[in-house]
């Protein structure tokens, strides 16, 4: 009975560990993408300058309210309907392309993850120890210094399980992109399911894949807060 | 068409699609909230052997898409169908709302649980001496002193779930629920005009706002032992022993 | 003078945590109007005793007599657990933490014993609550919240509580220690009066003025056995073992 979960034009081993390899490479290219936008909201809701500190409070805000396959259908149908205006005012007669899941999902998934990491981070920033930074100014260090010496190497301590635990949600936000037919784990399940006519069988096996990534990334997340609080006794 | 068109001709679904997601919030959560103080209290009380099926429960819940824990109950069932129909379920597995409340429901139990067990163990331990040495019964403590306790530590936290779940409710729509996502979706279809996303992502955030009011109003009457107004203390010591 | 009747009775406690055993069979009697002060160095086991006496704490074994009702206690099990609650709320607790349930006013802390466990009329529960807090000298704090009051005024609200149940004895763990220095005192004035008014008080403390100027009987525990025992003039001025002796010196 195992047959159709082997590899092969028999199973579908394949079909499904391909999707599982598109959701894992979405997941993998969009934290970065996700961490940036997330230091970007941190710093301009950080920020001195009050229309800059109003535009990092809002977009967190809003980001974090919506749906986030609302925001997935926002960017896929809106920047590709812009993405044609643009190609059409460019050059009239080109005809219509059609913006790529994959890209879509990493820019929807890494808005929300940034609205996230931005709170996270801000928290993570204004729990730093001020007299630390001042002990780097009192040596002379410039702000620069006192960022990349000081705060960043800290802010990471502060910051990693908030940012583990938007990492687990994020991985399994990527199962929304197979609504707007990215070939991902989700998808390819489905595909799977619609052949062998076996649904329950098929998503229990997606959800077992789902879950053993998020309990393998908790594992790996609880080494990292473990090597990130070395030095720090706990009270 | 311009913004306003779209909305002028489409808002009665759009209100349709509103009261759907309302509806599916708040009866999910309403759910799990009814179901969550007893498995709390297990998985602060009863034996580790006790409470692992409850934790693997709580695990899976958290490890896996929403989505995919939707899927499973809304075509998995179908894989049962035989079954199901003799037992009568079937009409409740076939319909989509009723998928979609019972995945939300579960979802949201687990993560109201995990949550109102931090509250419980937040709960100072002397204030629970303190009952004990009046006599109090076990039951009592738990309905005067634990409970009432244990909610205004998890409240915000609470809060914070069910503006999740409202999120996640979007996600019936995948399996042809007409909440506002939904809705959105079918009007999309139809004009291929952008502007109703904007419309849907509006709706979401008023319903958002109107809830976070409605919580943190609550949440100031729960609170009133923390900040209510009046005398300064008599005292320049702050007090947190009574908390540790 | 009639032969004063026996109040609280605890025989042969003892207790164990794991391999350390912490009692190592104490007894005490405390008759009506008697004022019993314990002391000892931390670690003593004072606050374990006390807390064994109302079964916060299960003895490892001993037995417990409250007003005839009596708990035998075997291998960590109490024989009766049916009484426990009843022995509880003939005795009142006050803590060193003061534990006022916080989210309730002064008013509901002292009206919740009478309320929720010997089911009085709230209207009754409430008039007594009012008394009691009055007697505390807290009439103008009635409807405050703990977070809002001072340490010797939560403490006050405390002995209320204590009192709303109407106790056959009042068990006092260290209810001063947790104080700042100048707020001691309101505390002490208020359980130097309940002892005037002949109440039965078994008390924990550090306060050797207390122990001295206020109690009948001053009890001395070390290392998990009463040491010394006797009347506080004969005790603190004749110590007659050599550990009191040096307990007394320290503290002074």
């Amino acid at each position: 009975m195992f047959e159709i979960f082997s590899y092969g034009d028999a199973g579908w081993g394949d079909e499904i560990l391909r999707g599982l390899a598109i959701t894992v490479q979405l997941a993998i290219v969009t934290l970065p993408v996700g961490l940036l936008i997330g230091f970007l909201a941190a710093f301009a809701s950080l920020s001195e300058f009050r229309p800059l500190r109003a535009l990092g409070f809002g977009y967190t805000t809003v980001m974090r309210g919506l749906p986030e396959i609302l925001t997935l259908f926002v960017v896929y149908n809106g920047v590709g309907l812009l993405l044609n205006l643009t190609l059409r005012w460019w050059k009239p007669d080109a005809p219509p392309t059609d913006f790529s899941p994959f890209v879509a999902g990493v820019i929807a998934l890494g808005m929300v993850f940034g609205a996230f990491a931005g709170e996270v981070l801000r928290g993570a920033f204004q729990s730093l120890d001020k007299g630390q930074v001042e002990a780097g100014r009192a040596i002379g260090m410039t702000d620069r210094q006192i960022f990349l010496r000081i705060q960043l190497p800290q802010l990471w301590r502060f910051a990693l399980p908030g940012l583990g635990n938007l990492w687990i949600n994020m991985l399994k936000d990527t199962a929304l992109v197979s609504v707007i037919a990215l070939d991902d784990l989700m998808r390819m399940t489905k595909v799977a399911v619609g052949v062998t006519k076996q649904p329950f069988t098929f998503y229990l096996l997606a959800c077992l894949i789902y879950w053993a990534m998020c309990v393998l990334s908790e594992v790996v997340l609880a080494r990292m807060e473990h090597r990130a609080n070395r030095g720090i006794r706990r009270a | 068409m311009n913004p306003l068109e779209i909305l002028i001709e489409y808002w009665p679904r759009l209100l349709d699609g509103t009261l759907m997601t309302l509806k599916l919030t708040i009866l999910g959560a309403l759910i799990a909230g009814l179901v969550s103080p007893s498995l709390a209290l297990i998985r602060v009380h009863a034996a580790p052997m006790a409470q692992a099926p409850l934790r693997l429960y709580v695990s899976f819940m958290r490890g896996t898409p929403i989505l995919a824990q939707l899927f499973l109950i809304f075509y998995g069932s179908g894989q049962f169908r035989p079954t199901l129909e003799e037992w009568g379920l079937w009409t409740f597995f076939r319909d989509p709302f009723n998928c979609a409340l019972l995945a939300f429901a579960l979802n949201s139990t687990a993560y109201q649980t995990e949550i109102l067990r931090g509250g419980i163990m937040g709960v100072p331990q002397g204030e629970i001496e303190a009952a004990k040495a009046i006599g109090m019964s076990r039951p009592k403590i738990l309905r005067r002193v634990v409970f009432p306790h244990a909610y205004r530590i998890a409240w915000p936290a609470l809060g914070n779930e069910v503006i999740l779940l409202m999120k996640a409710s979007a996600l019936a729509s995948v399996v042809t629920v007409f909440d506002v996502m939904g809705r959105t979706r079918q009007i999309f279809s139809r004009t291929f005009d952008f502007s109703v996303y904007l419309w849907a992502a509006l709706v979401y955030l008023c319903i958002t706002a109107a809830f976070v009011l409605l919580w943190r109003q609550a949440e100031r009457r729960l609170s009133r032992h923390i900040h209510a107004p009046g005398m300064p203390r008599a005292s320049a010591q702050p007090f947190k022993e009574s908390q540790a | 003078m009639t032969k004063p009747e026996t109040i609280l009775k605890a025989e042969d406690i003892h207790k164990s945590f794991g391999r350390l055993e912490v009692l190592k069979g104490i007894s005490l009697e405390a008759r009506n109007h008697d004022v019993i002060s314990i002391l000892g160095s931390s670690g003593s086991g004072k606050s374990t005793f006390l807390r064994c006496l109302n079964f916060l704490e299960i003895p490892t074994s001993g037995k417990v007599t409250v007003h005839g009702e009596e708990i035998l206690v075997k291998n960590g099990k109490p024989q009766n657990v049916r009484h426990i609650e009843d022995i509880r709320s003939r005795l009142g607790m006050l803590f060193q933490q003061f534990n006022l349930w916080t989210h309730r006013t002064a008013l509901e802390n002292v009206m919740e014993g009478p309320v929720q466990v010997k089911r009085e009329p709230k209207a009754d529960a409430r008039d007594r609550a009012e008394a009691l807090l009055k007697r505390v000298g807290l009439e103008d704090r009635m409807h405050m919240y703990p977070s809002q009051l001072s340490g010797g005024q939560q403490q006050r609200v405390a002995i209320a509580r204590a009192l709303a149940m109407e106790p056959d004895a009042i068990l006092f763990d260290e209810p001063t220690s947790a104080l700042d220095p100048e707020l001691v005192g309101e505390v002490l004035k208020v359980m130097q009066s309940l002892a005037a008014e002949g109440r039965t008080m078994i008390v924990v403390t550090h306060e050797m003025g207390f122990a001295r100027e206020v109690s009948s009987e001053v009890v001395f525990l070390h290392e998990g056995r009463i040491a010394e025992q006797g009347p506080p003039d004969e005790m603190f001025t004749h110590p007659k073992t050599e550990v009191f002796e040096r307990f007394i010196s320290k503290v002074k």
